[in-house]
């Protein structure tokens, strides 16, 4: 029954219950296509490198250590997403006092902007870029943890409502006012950059 | 189509703005951009807003994090045997412990007697065998003389006879 119930959920699910059976293989199967996009989203809601890989190692071990109890109830992707947004937003929580906004310039790598054109950028558009970088980061980091996470979920892993409200374990109209707020807050502050 | 900010429908530009919306709906929406100044202006907000979000890109990973992490879950495995292993043998408390010991030591004797039941059959005390032996002598000792007694009275008897 487990298994039919996860065909009719996704692949994923069905890999999930072959690793509560014993195949390892299929955790690695799990792990090389889940990793990154656990790994950025973690790392976008964080926003430190070192700290979204130890987050996202744990995310993964959980997910060894749930295999003999796992019941494919949901999607794998909501299940295993959950678990890394209860880690981050508790990390998020407890650092919050610790956390001062400065480490946001200085806690991670200064990484170039997704280039659209081919050329090499000149010294004066990599500042232009590493300026904007930190003004999208910054705005994403002054939002409010949950609607941060909602962004996330929404923007990057093109998460429908439905999905990102069983992730944060809240409703589909809580994630569309969470949205909302998040999008208007957003706009005020990143929608110059149009025009830039 | 109804103006998205009146009908209170504000996830329409992020769908716009995403691209999700389905064609017809994009298109009654665009019309009506054309005409509304204030929806126009978040539409375009949205999609600056969109496309700002897409320069951000996460930092490559670390090229051992699977490493780490089987190394982790191995470490994990190990443990979770040791652990189980050596919750087996802990020392439980002594008010379990003395009930438990004195029933295993009477099954085990119980076992043993039921497997062997010549080995360990009693043994009289060497008190008793001496004690037989003496009785044993001491009756041999009567009949002897009871034997004697009978021979002298008919000894006596037979010269008289003659």
């Amino acid at each position: 029954m487990g298994a039919a119930v996860a065909r009719a959920l996704d692949y994923d699910a069905e890999l999930m219950l072959r690793v509560k059976e014993g195949d390892g293989a299929s955790f690695g199967v799990l792990l090389a296509k889940h990793r990154a996009s656990v790994i950025h989203f973690v790392y976008r809601l964080v926003q430190e490198q070192a700290v979204a890989e130890e987050l996202a190692q744990e995310v993964f071990l959980r997910v060894y250590r749930s295999r003999s109890s796992y019941e494919p109830t949901a999607k794998f992707k909501t299940w295993l997403f959950r678990i890394a947004s209860r880690l981050a937003l508790n990390w998020l929580r407890d650092e919050k006092h610790e956390r001062g906004q400065e480490r946001l310039d200085d806690g991670s790598p200064d990484l170039p902007l997704r280039q659209v054109s081919d050329r090499r950028p000149s010294v004066e558009q990599e500042l232009v870029y590493a300026v904007k970088r930190r003004e999208i980061r910054r705005a994403v980091a002054a939002l409010p943890e949950k609607q941060r996470a909602a962004v996330l979920l929404h923007k990057y892993e093109e998460m429908p409502y439905a999905q990102i409200a069983r992730v944060l374990e809240c409703s589909e109209s809580a994630v569309k006012s969470l949205l909302y707020r998040a999008y208007e807050t957003l706009r005020a502050r990143l929608a110059y950059m149009e025009t830039t | 189509m109804n103006c998205p900010i009146q009908s209170r429908n504000p996830e329409r530009f992020v769908a716009y703005a995403a691209g999700t919306l389905d064609p017809e709906t994009a298109r009654a929406l665009e019309r009506h951009l054309a005409e509304c100044a204030a929806c126009r202006s978040i539409a375009a907000d949205q999609t600056a807003v969109w496309k700002a979000l897409d320069a951000w890109e996460a930092p490559p990973l670390s090229p051992n994090f699977d490493q780490r992490l089987y190394r982790r879950i191995d470490q994990e495995v190990r443990f979770s045997w040791w652990d189980r292993l050596a919750r087996t043998f802990r020392p439980m408390p002594l008010r379990q412990a003395v009930p438990l010991t004195a029933s295993a030591g009477l099954l085990l004797v119980a076992g043993l007697l039921l497997q062997h039941p010549g080995t360990i059959a009693p043994v009289a005390p060497r008190g008793e065998i001496v004690r037989a032996n003496q009785v044993e002598r001491t009756l041999d000792d009567l009949d002897l003389l009871r034997l004697l007694g009978t021979a002298d009275s008919t000894q006596s008897v037979h010269p008289d006879a003659r």
